[in-house]
């Protein structure tokens, strides 16, 4: 293989890539080359070395591939060219002048020393590269430099140069020492990149000693070293670095006193440091090394770590499989249900650590043990009976006098050597857990909104982008293979569904008619169904004034309310089949629909729950005065030795009132199982069991089941979610008076989170005409919110209206349940906060207050209105960007395309490639380069490099490389046509 | 420097393999280890049946079709260079990379590259253009019998609609550049770890 020079040229500006593009295919028609290749250097710059402190956005690169396969060149700056060994220099600035000098040095034969050939010396030549070349026998480098104007004898000269290359090269082995003369490459290009900043006489002096030096030192380089040393530095790479961070520092302290404009010098400054912060620590001897590598390895370590944390994290979301396993089978709609599910999930654990965190714990450890007092003990009447399953089933006996209900808690200020304040915290509890529903469930509902905001714009190539870009190819798992062909055909089921609905053509009167129709239908069974609860909720009333009534009859109620909520959507849904709507909009109305008669059976609920609170509270003023008589009876009893006093009653024989709050959560407790338990048994009896039927007894039927009429259950959405959205009601509802609620809520969205997932996957089948959930999301958490509310409402009520028990509940003995909050404030802040607070809760500044929160809320729904337009604008105005730059993407495109194969034809792979350099950020001035020119020239070396300094028309220089024919010249307009375009490099310079 | 180098040092011509395709020098050392671990009898290139058994071609429904790419013209076999070339269309755009180069060769990590490299997988007889007919056998690997053959067709149609701006057909590689115009490509087509 033929050895290759490294060249590197760093050339910054369009008009410099034009000159240089000129330039070099002038050299291929001389047949030295046989092509080049322009690169951008960001990607070529690892391969190279080249440290990215010198590249700019725009910097190319040229790589020639000369015939000549022993031409050992490299193309830099004229900076470079005096302080090293650069045997080729393109110097092209934008002003459209450019320099060059070429030195052919032949690798096997040393030429004598000062057998250069240059036309004239210049007074900008820099014979200092001699230096180096001279002792490295590779001899002859010949220069010009811009400004300098061609001299008339150049074609004489050129001949001269090419005959001597000629014979040259027929003198050469090439199998010798091609290590050694790589390896030199090597360092010669890294060299090159050494003085990049043009640093002073001085500094410089230095740096040439050095690199004096280190030339001297053995070469102990081979090819595949040199080739790898990109990855791990070298010494010489270290010590070029060093250079390079020392000359920085400098240039950092005294850049105070530099004649330059300040915008340069913050851009300079800044680059000067951060090149320092990346490499001081790389070349640091010892300790500083250590550090560097130490630091690096972290933010190797670091980045993994954040890496697998995330994957952890994803692994960590709960039910995140099961929940793709259902998504992929029957669609995001049916998935949404199950992350509802997901979210409520978590939003009721923190419920039920508040609660348990802050009022049952407290009580079961530092509360009065059970047995003490007669709120917590079981009566006498019920102690035989306590502790049967049957009584424990319906919440009385033992369960009924424990710490899951109201009436278990005393109502003492404080308890336990805490001095915990638990009724506080109970109220407290109760508000924080409106509080933080209301709070979770609305922020969610924004963040969703956002979401929606967000994406979703154009819908045009949904079949294409379903076509092309659907299968994630980075599966492996042939399990998960299978689920993502589910999912890919569900999806396109999904959009087949939409698009049939967007094309649907339909006689707008019958359809108009028809759904008027199933309104109507559908309004009558909602007034039939409420008709019916008040009827049984009258009838229950009755009941529950008669002594022994049936187990029916004392639950007609619930059963009512079951079989209503079983039958009543199905019915809804057969009706809804008549208005013909998109399943999204269908699933929005079936959801509204199964809500009105569900909040219908709620609140018919509730009213007779009430009439049954008004009836005890009524009955305790009795009561009161009967335990009161009681204990005063026994107290005062004769016959009992006057002398001892008499133990206290017995907490069981003590007459107590009926404590409606723990009768309420008692109710509560009741309804969540019951529901609990018919929606398991429906899932159990309508899907898993039909499916078994209709499974196995397909084989000896008459007809074909599964696809004839009992067929596979589908998943019930709206059901479904209304089913979690009403008990979740219940739950905030019930959980003030029951605050063991939330624990059982907690182990129901679980079990019925596996079970649900179970039945399904194995019971269901997809659904005839699977659609999108897209925001449906949100419309759940709208009903949540509504049912938050009227949940709030009843227990705002009694807290706010009805006394509490006199024997039972933290609050008992007071007038209100809220009055805690004025006793607290009164004993326990100081009075000054007291008086405030007093001063706050009169009306004449609440009032105002109420009346401040309206306008804020009208203030800010006008922001968000204009907020919302401005998006749109904005929206607008990028995609107007997007498509200008889309118009001019494509002419660019067209042009690559045009070039691209001229340049693909010219590269060739045995050649040499060549380095040109131009540096852009900081152009080395004629009297700077000047200056290093003559610094350079060191001691033994000749006038072996020759500038000729040209003029500014861009035309090919006089003295050339040999075998190089002048290209006589570009149209200077086309230079101006790249001067004028600026930064706009992409276009092909012909 | 020692290790690495001798690794290097293995890969055939790593230079112009890293000029054409703008590897690293590390990623090139791995994929020569990927490419030694794929080839089981040291052959020194890879056969179909060596593809074969890589676990996400077996499973994915265009799995055949990757695999047809990265053996070029109908041989049978794929040395290193060309699995290489093959695999920096997924190499990751960098942000340096932006600014195209008149001069050079488009890097075959360009979105358009990567579109191709896209298209050619749908594009069964290579003829430039994804027929209707392609389309409804890709759809058919994809979507399997769970949709029936007139819904398939009725997708494949629509997708021709979608696309098709000439009229004739099928769909062109401009028109499947253009309705993929939304699509970030260049990351999707994109291994984290090729750089």
């Amino acid at each position: 293989m033929p050895p290759r020079a490294r060249c590197v040229s760093l050339c910054e500006t369009p008009a410099a890539l034009l000159t240089m593009s000129h330039q070099v295919k002038g050299l291929k028609e001389e047949g030295l080359l046989e092509g080049f290749d322009l690169r951008m250097a960001p990607t070529f710059r690892t391969a190279l070395h080249v440290p990215q402190s010198l590249l700019g956005p725009l910097t190319f690169l040229i790589v020639l591939y000369a015939k000549v396969p022993y031409l050992e060149c490299s193309v830099l700056s004229p900076t470079e060219l005096t302080s090293s060994e650069a045997p080729w220099t393109f110097d092209f600035s934008q002003s459209g002048t450019f320099s060059w000098a070429i030195a052919t040095r032949p690798v096997h034969f040393p030429a004598p020393a000062g057998n250069r050939l240059g036309r004239r010396p210049s007074s900008k030549q820099a014979p200092k590269a001699q230096g180096t070349w001279g002792r490295r026998g590779a001899q002859r480098s010949q220069k010009e430099c811009a400004g300098d104007s061609p001299s008339p004898g150049a074609p004489q000269r050129k001949q001269t140069e090419r005959r001597r290359l000629r014979e040259e090269l027929g003198k050469q082995e090439p199998s010798k020492a091609e290590g050694t003369s790589e390896g030199r490459r090597k360092r010669d290009k890294r060299s090159s990149f050494k003085e990049q900043t043009a640093p002073s006489k001085k500094e410089k002096e230095i740096l040439r000693k050095e690199k004096l030096k280190r030339q001297k030192k053995p070469r102990s380089s081979s090819l595949a070293s040199s080739s790898s040393g990109g990855e791990s530095l070298s010494e010489e790479e270290l010590a070029r670095i060093l250079e390079q961070v020392e000359e920085k520092k400098k240039l950092i302290a005294t850049m105070r006193s530099k004649p330059w404009p300040m915008a340069k010098k913050l851009t300079e400054l800044r680059e000067a440091q951060e090149f320092v912060e990346k490499y001081e620590g790389a070349l640091g001897k010892g300790k500083g090394k250590r550090l560097y590598a130490c630091k690096m390895l972290m933010a190797k370590k670091w980045v993994k770590f954040k890496r697998d944390f995330d994957n952890f994290k994803t692994q960590c979301i709960p039910w995140e499989m099961k929940i793709k396993d259902i998504e992929s089978h029957f669609g995001s709609s049916v998935a949404s249900y199950f992350i509802f599910l997901r979210w409520m999930y978590g939003v009721n654990l923190v419920l039920f650590g508040l609660i348990f965190g802050l009022v049952i714990i407290p009580e079961v450890l530092m509360g009065m043990p059970y047995g003490s007092i007669p709120r917590k003990t079981v009566p006498r009447a019920e102690e035989e009976k306590a502790m049967d399953f049957s009584v424990l089933w319906d919440f009385e006996g033992y369960i009924k006098y424990s710490a899951l209900f109201y009436g278990y808690y005393n109502n003492q200020r404080t308890i336990g050597w805490l001095r915990y304040r638990l009724p506080m915290a109970y109220f407290m509890v109760g508000v924080s857990v409106f509080g933080y529903s209301l709070m979770i469930v609305i922020r969610s509902m924004a963040s969703n909104t956002q979401g929606s905001t967000g994406e979703g714009e154009s819908d045009n190539f949904t079949f294409s982008f379903k076509m092309f870009t659907s299968w994630d190819y980075l599966i492996g798992n042939s399990e998960t293979a299978d689920n993502k062909y589910a999912s890919i055909t569900t999806s396109f089921k999904e959009s087949i569904v939409d698009e049939q609905e967007s094309n649907k053509e339909e006689n707008i009167h019958l359809t108009r008619f028809l759904r008027v129709l199933a309104n109507f239908l559908i309004t009558c069974c909602l007034c039939g169904s409420g008709y019916l609860i008040y009827f049984v909720v009258k009838r229950s009333q009755q009941f529950s004034k008669m002594q022994n009534v049936s187990w029916y009859e004392r639950n007609e109620v619930e059963i009512v309310m079951s079989l209503l909520g079983m039958f009543c959507p199905p019915l809804f849904e057969t009706i809804a089949a008549l208005e013909n709507y998109h399943p999204r909009t269908g699933l929005k109305w079936q959801l509204g629909r199964i809500f009105a008669l569900f909040l219908g059976n709620l609140y018919t609920f509730l009213l007779a729950l009430m009439d049954d609170v008004h009836l005890k509270l009524a009955h305790e003023e009795t009561i009161k005065n009967i335990t009161h008589w009681t204990l005063f009876n026994y107290y005062n009893s004769s016959g009992w030795n006057e002398s001892v006093p008499r133990p206290p009653l017995h907490p069981a024989d003590v007459p107590r009132g009926s404590c409606w709050e723990t009768a309420v959560g008692i109710e509560f407790m009741r309804l969540t199982v019951s529901d609990m338990l018919v929606t398991y048994i429906t899932i159990l009896l309508g899907d898993f069991l039909r499916a078994c039927f209709v499974r196995f007894m397909n084989y000896c039927w008459c007809w074909d089941l599964e696809a004839g009429f009992p067929s596979y259950a589908e998943f019930d959405i709206s059901g479904n979610v209304l089913g979690l959205i009403f008990n979740q009601g219940m739950i905030w509802m019930g959980s003030f008076y029951a605050p063991g609620l939330v624990g059982i809520n907690v182990l129901r969205l679980l079990t019925s989170m596996y079970f649900q997932c179970w039945a399904v996957m194995s019971s269901n089948v997809p659904h005839e005409r699977v659609f999108k959930a897209s925001r449906s999301n949100n419309f759940y958490m709208g009903l949540l919110l509504l049912v938050l509310f009227l949940s709030l409402l009843p227990v705002a009520y009694t807290i706010m209206s009805l006394p509490p028990s006199f024997d039972c509940g933290p609050f008992s003995g007071k007038n209100r349940m809220y009055d805690v909050l004025q006793e607290t404030i009164e004993n326990d802040f100081p009075t000054f906060l007291g008086k405030i607070f007093a001063f706050l809760a009169n009306p004449g500044l609440i009032i105002p207050a109420i009346l401040l929160m309206f306008l804020a809320i009208y203030y800010l729904n006008s922001v968000s209105k204009s907020l919302s337009q401005a998006n749109a604008q904005l929206r607008k105005k990028i995609q107007a960007l997007h498509e200008v730059e889309k118009s001019h993407k494509s002419v660019k495109g067209k042009a690559t395309a045009r070039d691209s194969g001229d340049t693909l034809k010219s590269s060739s792979q045995n050649a040499t490639q060549l380095q040109l350099t131009k540096e852009e950020t900081s152009p080395p001035s004629a009297s700077q380069s000047q200056a290093m020119d003559k610094k350079a020239q060191g001691p033994g070396t000749s006038n072996s490099a020759r500038g000729t300094m040209l003029p500014a028309s861009g035309h090919l220089p006089i003295s050339r490389p040999p075998g190089v024919r002048t290209d006589s010249g570009h149209p200077p307009s086309q230079t101006h046509l790249w001067s004028a375009s600026g930064k706009s490099a992409q276009r092909p310079p012909h | 420097m020692g290790s690495r180098s001798s690794h290097a040092a293995v890969i055939p011509d790593v230079d112009s393999i890293r000029r054409e395709t703008g590897f690293s020098q590390a990623s090139l050392i791995r994929l020569h280890h990927r490419f030694r671990a794929l080839d089981r009898n040291k052959k020194g290139y890879l056969s179909r049946i060596d593809l074969q058994q890589i676990g996400a071609l077996a499973v994915n429904p265009l799995g055949d079709r990757i695999i047809e790419s990265f053996l070029p013209n109908g041989s049978q076999q794929v040395d290193f260079p060309g699995f290489v070339r093959v695999l920096a269309h997924f190499r990751p755009v960098e942000d340096e990379d932006t600014d195209l180069d008149p001069k050079k060769p488009e890097p075959l990590n360009s979105r358009r590259n990567k579109l191709h490299y896209a298209f050619q997988l749908y594009d069964l007889d290579r003829d430039g253009k994804i027929s209707r007919h392609e389309m409804l056998q890709v759809l058919r690997l994809m979507v399997g019998v769970q949709v029936t053959e007139e819904q398939l067709e009725n997708i494949a149609d629509r997708t021709v609609q979608e696309a098709d701006e000439d009229g004739d057909g099928a769909v062109s590689f401009l028109e499947f550049t253009k309705s993929l115009e939304k699509m970030d490509v260049e990351q999707k087509m994109s291994i984290r770890i090729l750089k």
